[in-house]
């Protein structure tokens, strides 16, 4: 039978779907509440790229796809639309993030120290090889918040001045999932792109600037933060901030020559993968003066979209023979004409 | 020592190819020879390429010393030697003069190399070409064509817009009079030491697997204007803790807002502090 059918391709779907579950091994909803302690790196990914903090939905959507983590995605933000918007989470600052870890390589030591944390950066990718030993806490407790490096920066009057920057924000932030992404787009609009764009999206373009592929530029990570979010909320009905969670989040601050002192790039994204914010903060500082397309706003926001991309990646398996003979036809028309 | 692996990591096959190239850049000073560039257990971009180049030249009788930006004791010069000494049985130092092997990303040692001395530089990014013409067929045939008209147009640019070359580290520099290199982004302070230099300078871009050199005795001469000579950086500050003013220094952000500076080559200012005698440095050569 062919994958085009006139009648009984209900019955069709529902047996290509029970051939991909056979495969499947069964009892995947056991494993996968475990996935957030096992794989939490995994689960990141899928959720900044959902734009979703939602660990358990993720480990069951990567078990329901058997793990491709485009449709897990998928599912994800698929989900979030049957979501009615309760409230809005109150607005909190880099400063307010609890950092596990946080390095700028722009110097050899920052105010309130560079913080290695949790990170095998600087272990050797040797696989079997684990060299794990027991971690005694500390008996005085890190400290709440450390100082910005970009405030350093800025107070030093190194940094270009950003009419973006500093602006009101009692503003109403304008909210990708609500609202077209249009060009020029609003600064929000670029880094809640950037926040959920495709890891290996952002990435491949991000290199291309980083190989110095058309670009002059030679950005250096000012600060690098890796921790927790606590997301607070006002009370709808008593008043007063309370808190509804705690989020995994990562963020990087590059920093680039520019006429008039160093420009910053800034991503943010959920989870704990660095690789994701460098590539995004490295996208933004090359933005607002692309010397390439491949990182100008429009062409890396509109190409980066996981969802988008994917999907119509995929779509080339629908059938296209109306279009595809019509081409041809247009092709053979000097020659069949009479 | 992990019996699993081959001595100093690298299989043979491995070795033999980037003992040939390393021969061949030696002999065609500044050209970059193409590699196959073996996947390494540390990410691409920490040092890939010196460390194969390290790991291919490295004996049981070597003694090595790996700095990240001039520091030993930074975290992933720390891992670099932790791997290097594991592998090869080799000693480690800190001491740039005792070393017959320097890894190093970024800085070469303030203390002046002698003969039989490798310096070993880890490589980002190494066409020189690369900022006026990404494309590396096209730059290679600039290379051949010793047509580096673009690099000379940029400069000039730079002194038209500005007054003065914006180019920081990574400096251009044209080797032995034919071929433009990319010294890796050591600081302009330590181009002077790969003039003439006693040691044997080699270069490792893993990434984009290439290795070229710089042998002994080599005109080394950063690209500049008669009238508008190169300018290392300027010695700002003096080291909080020898006083120093005399060697390349690391600006270190306070509380307070300020900065304070410390000698960058850690090794050097580790001898200054416990008053050892330090040998002479590459910059009381006065001539090569």
């Amino acid at each position: 039978m062919g994958y085009v059918v006139a009648r009984g391709s209900q019955e069709a779907i529902l047996n290509a779907e029970a051939l991909f579950r056979e495969l499947l091994p069964r009892g995947a909803g056991q494993w996968s509440k475990s996935l957030a302690s096992y794989l939490p790196y995994l689960l990141d990914q899928v959720m900044a790229e959902a734009g979703l903090w939602a660990p358990e939905l993720a480990a069951e959507a990567l078990a329901q796809t058997g793990g491709d983590l485009y449709e897990a995605l998928l599912l994800l933000r698929a989900h979030r639309t049957t979501l009615p918007r309760l409230g809005k989470a109150q607005l909190q600052k880099k400063e307010d993030l609890l950092l596990v870890r946080r390095l700028s390589s722009a110097f050899k030591s920052i105010p309130g120290g560079q913080v290695l944390g949790p990170t095998l950066d600087y272990s050797l990718r040797l696989l079997g090889f684990s060299g794990t030993q027991g971690v005694e806490p500390e008996t005085t407790a890190a400290p709440q918040r450390y100082p910005s490096v970009r405030t350093w920066l800025k107070e030093q009057g190194l940094l270009e001045e950003d009419p973006v920057a500093e602006k009101d924000l009692e503003e109403e932030i304008p909210d990708l999932t609500r609202q077209p992404l249009l060009f020029p787009a609003p600064r929000a609009h670029r880094l809640q792109a950037l926040a959920r764009g495709d890891t290996g999206g952002l990435l491949a373009l991000a290199y291309s600037a980083m190989r110095a592929y058309n670009v002059h530029t030679h950005p250096t990570v000012a600060e690098l933060g890796v921790g927790y979010l606590e997301v607070r909320a006002i009370h709808p009905v008593r008043g007063g901030s309370f808190r509804l969670g705690r989020i995994r989040l990562a963020f990087a601050e590059v920093v680039g020559h520019g006429e008039k002192g160093y420009r910053l790039g800034f991503a943010a994204s959920l989870g704990w993968n660095e690789g994701r914010v460098i590539a995004g903060a490295m996208l933004d500082l090359e933005m607002d003066r692309p010397t390439h397309p491949a990182r100008s706003e429009e062409f890396v926001l509109v190409h980066t979209d996981p969802v988008e991309a994917s999907g119509f990646a995929l779509h080339y398996k629908l059938p296209h023979y109306v279009t595809f003979f019509s081409n041809w036809m247009s092709h053979q028309e000097a020659a069949l004409e009479p | 020592m992990n019996p699993k692996h081959s001595y100093a990591y690298l299989d043979p096959e491995a070795k033999r190819e980037i003992r040939r190239k390393v021969l061949k850049a030696l002999a065609i000073p500044a050209y970059q020879v193409p590699f196959a560039s073996r996947e390494m257990p540390l990410a691409r971009g920490w040092g890939t390429g010196g460390l194969q180049l390290t790991l291919s030249l490295v004996g049981p009788e070597d003694v090595v010393k790996v700095i990240d930006q001039g520091a030993d004791d930074s975290v992933n010069a720390a891992n670099l030697r932790r791997f290097i000494a594991h592998v090869s049985g080799a000693r480690t130092t800190t001491d740039a003069l005792e070393a017959t092997l320097i890894q190093s990303r970024h800085r070469i040692p303030e203390e002046r190399l002698q003969e039989g001395q490798i310096l070993i530089l880890q490589v980002p990014i190494p066409e020189p070409l690369r900022y006026v013409e990404p494309s590396d067929a096209k730059a290679r045939e600039l290379h051949a064509l010793g047509d580096y008209s673009l690099l000379w147009v940029d400069l000039f640019e730079e002194h038209l817009h500005y007054g003065h070359s914006r180019k920081g580290a990574a400096y251009p520099v044209l080797v032995h009079g034919r071929y433009v290199m990319d010294p890796s982004p050591l600081p302009r302070w330590d181009l002077p030491k790969l003039h003439q230099a006693a040691h044997i300078t080699l270069f490792g871009a893993g990434r984009e697997k290439r290795i070229y050199a710089v042998p002994p005795y080599t005109q080394v001469e950063p690209l500049a204007f008669v009238d508008r000579p190169f300018q290392p950086e300027p010695i700002v500050g003096s080291c909080r803790r020898t006083g120093c003013r005399h060697v390349f220094l690391n600006a270190i952000p306070q509380e307070d807002g300020s900065l304070a500076y410390e000698i960058s080559d850690q090794g050097y200012m580790e001898k200054l502090l416990a008053g050892k005698e330090s040998g002479p440095l590459f910059g009381e050569k006065q001539h090569g």
